[in-house]
């Protein structure tokens, strides 16, 4: 909201600077945006004169050396002028030695090519007075010579833009806002004095104009809590008187007419809506406050027409709707320079009403912006005859009756009870009882009494009208501090106890899944968690996709939950690639929401990708492959206390949307809480993120509430210090079937064999072979198995035996051969 | 005799430095002390030699075998000088860079937000987490934030639709929506509800405000929020936690101040300033930094404290701003585009 500094200085005596001033609104609580100067300055020795010759400067073609009369004080000066605009006779604003024009730029005696020059001719641009810097500033009403140029300009101003938070309302005003000023400066506010009382001599001829406005119906009360309306006769139409128009000006608002600019002037000094019909223009001569019909239409004044709803608020003549209640006028009902008769509306509308109604006709105004964050419900009457005593001064006429009120009969009262105990200890620090009390009560927040309890006293603080957002003693220690200064908030020391708890165990995960990719070489990234439909449908399901699309996306590319880390991360592969820029490997933790039959899971998620690079280098190294990225993501689950090593599917045909069928592979259900996905990415959706090769990478998704476990107190295992007992053996097993079935089969009868008798240490794959010297079809699996007892060395008969039985009957177990 | 041994040992000097190999090595050694070797030879004589030679042929013997001995231990020496030697691939170029990849890098949000962990968990503030995607109840409601607030507006906020099931987000009314958190204040209601104070946590996360993508806006950034609760926590209380916060992070010259504000779920609240003379690249002497206040009571009773006996006090600040203020990062957009010449500047 601009406020002018101007207009707040009716209200309250400021002799501060505008920095000062500036700086009492900042800490008051409301925001500056920015601090403006409108028109000249205050200057001195910057008078008005009259060009009494000009004559070509002897060594300069486009100056002129000018005689200037600036009055009887002053004489006549010589002064060099380079402008071309003005002639002899013309009255300008002449700038002496010693006089400072803004931009600090100081006016001296000088010499200009050789001709001395006693001041300067100054554009109006160059005293601050406006923009035109194109030539002198002609002062065609030719004032008295040597008059100071500030009596001629019209006074310049300071505009202050200010954010008001939303609960202030009050501060939506000049009135409010030199409210705080005064209470910051302690100075004493001071109300404009009201002559209309609110009644008519109805005795007087012509003082009862029913034929005017006959009856005004408040059809929903609820909505419009007080509506009142005031006949004025008589007006005449015209422009405001200027100091309106000034004073509307500076604040951005378009001059219209006396009637109109009062309505605003009013709002902008009392923070109260007003609205003014031209009484000929009411249907039936009636006002009906009503709920609009639905499909009803108006045009408003902004020459667009509305169509109404039933929730919508309005006020309608006997026919039709002639304003969107509070929020804009028709387009029918207004003033215009034929109007004589007008009836002036001022009224409370629900906040929520208006609220709903400006946000869904998309129409905002000054009037609904003040109705939505609330209207002090008592000065809607007040600001009503301040109104009155304007239009009656600029627009001649009279009241007449009948006035008319509906509602508004709720008287206001509201205390808080407060001791200055309670402000200190929440606080912290001390203000001193008399300071409190005088911040309180120069916001108008009077004690009004002053009860004795345990350790000192209670007070009561009456409550304005205008402060509803005040109803608790928190909410005094807040008045008062604002006051204190809460730059002046002395310095602590921080208490610092104990720790209470732990780190939430997704950041615990975070931080180690983090510190693992960094440390092999991985480059964190940070994608957006929305993304595109297309990008869910094509990378978890079409049902994900629908499951996880937002009810209003800003934009359609960003319409969708995320649904896995890997597609944001293929786009900064893509977006590197694109600029030119070498990378290969990043990772990303962060929240995915996953779709399991229509139930929808937020589940924490790390997810790397490792892309096939052309790269120049000097030195090849090892290719990347999939078992590279079962290590990573197997490292990560460890970091979530999960053992994935053991749930690895034996199947690679189908690793889940968006790994590659045969060339990835999978461990874990959401179902259970983690899933685990790893190897090559597939093929066609890379292509189509448009990344160039091939890209491997893995992913863990884990149910926050699955990590964070208790802590297990590991206990230690003992292990045996005789040597150990090796033996290979190859098995040769259909091409397809996994190694781990096969191991764990061949772990199976191993154990069977050695019995009791000692131990089997481990089965470990350590070759697979396929091709010459074996069927088609067939792959051979090299197994070591490692023996060990706790009690002696074994020997090799022992073992052999062993051994040999194992061979006998893995053949047995399943359809492998042994190979010889 | 002499002669005989002088001779083999000459042999010996003569020969071994030619030898290159271990079979090569062994092959002399059985030559001359071997079962057939040539010493062995003349030591198998001592027999034949008279009773009072004995001492002095002996002599002579075991001061050639010493010998003898002494240079088959040099040369199996060299030989395995020799074979680590063979072990050595050429001379490298110390200054050739290294084929790998890397560094790995941590993004610059993490580091801003570990930075600022770090700083809060000195004094006792541990890290709380909580779902981004939170229900009315939990973002709004139990935050004091009325029902037509404009922040829980569709145009500002954003919302799933009405069918939305989350099977681990909890609401707390059947009929209130889901949404994106539109901050991470939701983390303070559920640590609440979930513990009993006293409570001290910062919550670092990401948050969702509709609004246009540009220089300073993003659909999703990153916040964090620190949450006091405990007995008598005053103003003094929060500036003195703001104050450290802030020296820590920037050095101790560095000053807030406050500035009344308004915002729902504290009372009273302010916004924080930080004084930024000595910063670079900032050409004011106060720059905006985030909000704060003493947690309203009405929150407290949302979460059935009583607030008669509990007080507390409520930070938060943006980390992307934060994170640009740092470092002089010009553009929000940055941080999400992952182009590998920014992530790298920063770990």
């Amino acid at each position: 909201m601009k406020l002018s500094l101007n207009w707040l200085k009716d209200y309250v005596q400021l002799d501060a600077s505008v920095d000062e001033i500036a700086r009492a609104i900042t800490f008051l609580g409301l925001e500056v945006e920015t601090v403006l100067q409108t028109g000249a300055p205050k200057l001195d020795k910057v008078v008005v004169g009259e060009v009494l010759t000009r004559d070509k400067h002897p060594n300069a073609d486009k100056l002129s050396v000018c005689t200037v009369d600036i009055g009887l004080a002053g004489g006549v000066k010589t002064i060099v002028c380079g402008a071309q605009n003005y002639k002899v006779g013309d009255r300008v604003p002449v700038a002496l030695p010693g006089a400072v024009l803004p931009g600090n730029f100081v006016i001296k005696q000088s010499k200009i090519r050789g001709q001395s020059s006693d001041g300067m001719m100054c554009s109006a641009k160059e005293i601050g007075a406006a923009e035109d810097a194109s030539g002198l500033m002609i002062l065609a009403e030719r004032p008295a010579l040597g008059t100071p140029i500030n009596d001629v300009l019209p006074p310049g101003d300071t505009v202050i833009d200010i954010e008001v938070t939303p609960n202030r309302p009050d501060c939506l005003s000049h009135l409010g806002v030199a409210r705080e000023l005064a209470a910051w400066f302690k100075k004493d506010l001071k109300y404009p004095e009201i002559k209309f009382v609110g009644a008519v001599d109805e005795n007087a001829i012509g003082s009862h104009r029913p034929d005017l406005l006959a009856g005004v119906r408040v059809e929903a009360p609820d909505d419009c809590p007080l509506y009142s309306a005031h006949i004025v006769s008589g007006v005449k139409i015209g422009p405001s008187p200027e100091w309106i128009q000034r004073r509307l000006l500076a604040v951005g608002l378009r001059p219209v007419n006396n009637i109109v600019d009062v309505t605003n002037f009013v709002l902008l000094e009392y923070g109260q809506p007003l609205h003014a019909f031209d009484a000929k223009k009411l249907g039936g001569r009636q006002i009906v406050v009503r709920r609009a019909n639905d499909g009803e239409k108006i045009v408003t004044l902004d020459g667009k027409e509305r169509s109404l709803s039933s929730r919508m608020l309005v006020i309608a003549d006997a026919e039709k709707p002639v304003v969107v209640a509070g929020v804009m006028g028709g387009e029918n009902s207004g003033v215009d320079e034929t109007t004589t008769d007008i009836v002036l509306e001022a009224a409370l509308f629900r906040r929520q009403s208006v609220r709903w109604t400006s946000r869904t006709l998309g129409l905002s105004s000054d009037s609904s912006y003040r109705y939505e964050r609330g209207v002090d419900p008592h000065s809607t009457i007040e600001a009503a005859w301040r109104a009155i005593d304007l239009i009656i001064a600029t627009a001649g006429g009279c009241v007449v009756a009948p006035i008319f009120k509906a509602g508004g009969d709720k008287p206001w009262k509201r205390e808080i009870t407060v001791t200055p105990a309670y402000i200190n200890e929440r606080l912290g620090f001390r203000i001193s009882e008399e300071e409190m009390r005088l911040s309180l009560e120069s916001l108008e927040l009077r004690v009004v009494r002053e009860d004795p309890v345990s350790g000192g006293f209670a007070w009561t603080v009456s409550v304005p009208s205008w402060r509803d957002d005040l109803d608790r003693p928190i909410d005094l220690v807040e008045e008062v501090l604002r006051l204190y200064g809460t730059d002046r908030i002395p310095q602590a020391v921080v208490k610092s106890p104990g720790l209470i708890g732990e780190d939430d165990p997704i950041v615990t995960f975070n931080r180690k899944a983090t510190a693992y990719l960094v440390g092999h070489d991985f480059q964190e990234c940070v994608n957006l968690t929305l993304r595109p439909e297309k990008e869910l449908a094509a990378w978890s399901s079409q049902a994900a996709a629908a499951e996880l699309r937002l009810s209003n996306p800003f934009v359609e590319d960003q319409s969708n939950l995320r649904g896995s880390l890997i597609p944001g991360l293929l786009e900064s592969l893509r977006l590197n690639h694109s600029r030119g820029v070498t990378a290969s490997r990043f990772f990303e933790t962060g929240r995915v929401f996953l779709d399991r039959n229509g139930q929808i899971l937020e589940c924490a998620a790390v997810a790397f990708v490792v892309a096939e690079v052309a790269e120049h280098l000097w030195k090849q190294r090892e290719p990347i492959d999939f078992y590279a990225m079962k290590h990573h993501v197997e490292a990560l689950a460890a970091a979530a206390g999960v053992d994935i090593t053991r749930h690895v599917q034996g199947s690679s045909a189908t690793p889940g949307l968006g790994w590659q069928a045969h060339h990835a592979g999978h461990a874990g259900e959401i179902g259970h809480g983690w899933l685990a996905q790893f190897g090559l990415i597939d093929l066609t959706l890379t292509k189509s993120a448009g990344v160039e090769g091939r890209v491997y990478g893995g992913q863990l998704v884990i149910l926050p509430e699955k990590l964070g476990g208790e802590v297990v107190r590991r206990r230690f295992a003992p292990f045996s210090l005789y040597p150990a007992a090796l033996r290979d053996i190859a098995l040769v097993v259909d091409a397809g079937v996994p190694a781990e079935e096969v191991r764990k089969t061949l772990t199976k009868v191993a154990r069977g064999a050695v019995g009791a008798a000692f131990g089997l240490e481990g089965v470990e794959v350590f070759d697979v072979y396929q091709g010459t010297g074996l069927p088609e079809g067939k792959k051979s699996l090299g197994f070591s198995l490692v023996f060990r007892s706790s009690e002696r060395t074994l020997t090799d008969d022992e073992v052999n035996a062993v051994f040999q039985k194992i061979q006998d009957e893995v053949v047995k177990a399943g359809s492998y051969q042994v190979r010889k | 005799m002499q002669e005989q041994l002088s001779a083999i040992l000459a042999k010996a000097q003569a020969e071994f430095p030619g030898i290159l190999t271990r079979p090569e090595y062994e092959a002399a050694k059985a030559r001359y002390v071997g079962p057939h070797g040539e010493l062995t030879a003349i030591m198998k004589q001592m027999g034949a030699v008279p009773k009072e030679q004995r001492p002095v042929f002996g002599k002579l013997v075991n001061e050639t075998k010493v010998q003898l001995q002494a240079l088959l231990d040099a040369t199996l020496a060299r030989l395995e000088q020799l074979e680590l030697a063979s072990k050595l691939g050429p001379a490298i170029d110390p200054t050739l860079p290294s084929p790998d990849v890397g560094p790995g890098t941590s993004h610059p949000l993490t580091l801003v937000r570990e930075e600022m962990c770090r700083i809060l968990h000195k004094v006792g503030f541990v890290i709380a987490d909580g779902p981004e995607v939170e229900t009315e109840y939990y973002c709004f409601d139990a935050l004091n934030t009325p029902a037509d607030h404009p922040a829980r507006d569709t145009q500002d906020t954003f919302y799933l639709p009405e069918t939305a099931r989350f099977a681990n987000v909890s609401k707390k009314n059947r009929e209130e929506r889901y949404l994106l958190r539109t901050h991470t204040s939701s983390v303070q209601i559920r640590t609440m509800l979930k513990g009993a104070p006293p409570i001290r946590i910062v919550s670092p996360g990401r948050v969702y405000r509709r609004d246009t993508t540009d220089a300073t806006h993003s659909a999703n950034f990153h916040q964090l929020e620190c949450l006091y609760v405990d007995k008598n926590v005053t103003v003094s209380d929060l500036k003195a936690l703001l104050d450290y916060i802030f020296a820590s992070l920037l050095g101790k010259e560095t000053k807030t101040r406050f500035r009344p504000h308004y915002f729902g779920y504290t009372e009273p609240s302010f916004e924080v300033d930080l004084s930024a003379k000595h910063l670079p690249k900032v050409n004011k002497e106060w720059i905006e930094i985030g909000g704060c206040g003493m947690v309203d009571p009405l929150v407290f009773d949302a979460v059935g404290y009583d607030s008669k006996v509990w007080s507390g006090y409520a930070f938060g600040m943006g980390l992307e701003r934060l994170a640009m203020m740092l470092y002089g990062i010009d553009d929000i957009r940055h941080f999400y585009q992952n182009d590998a010449r920014f992530l790298r500047q920063f770990a």
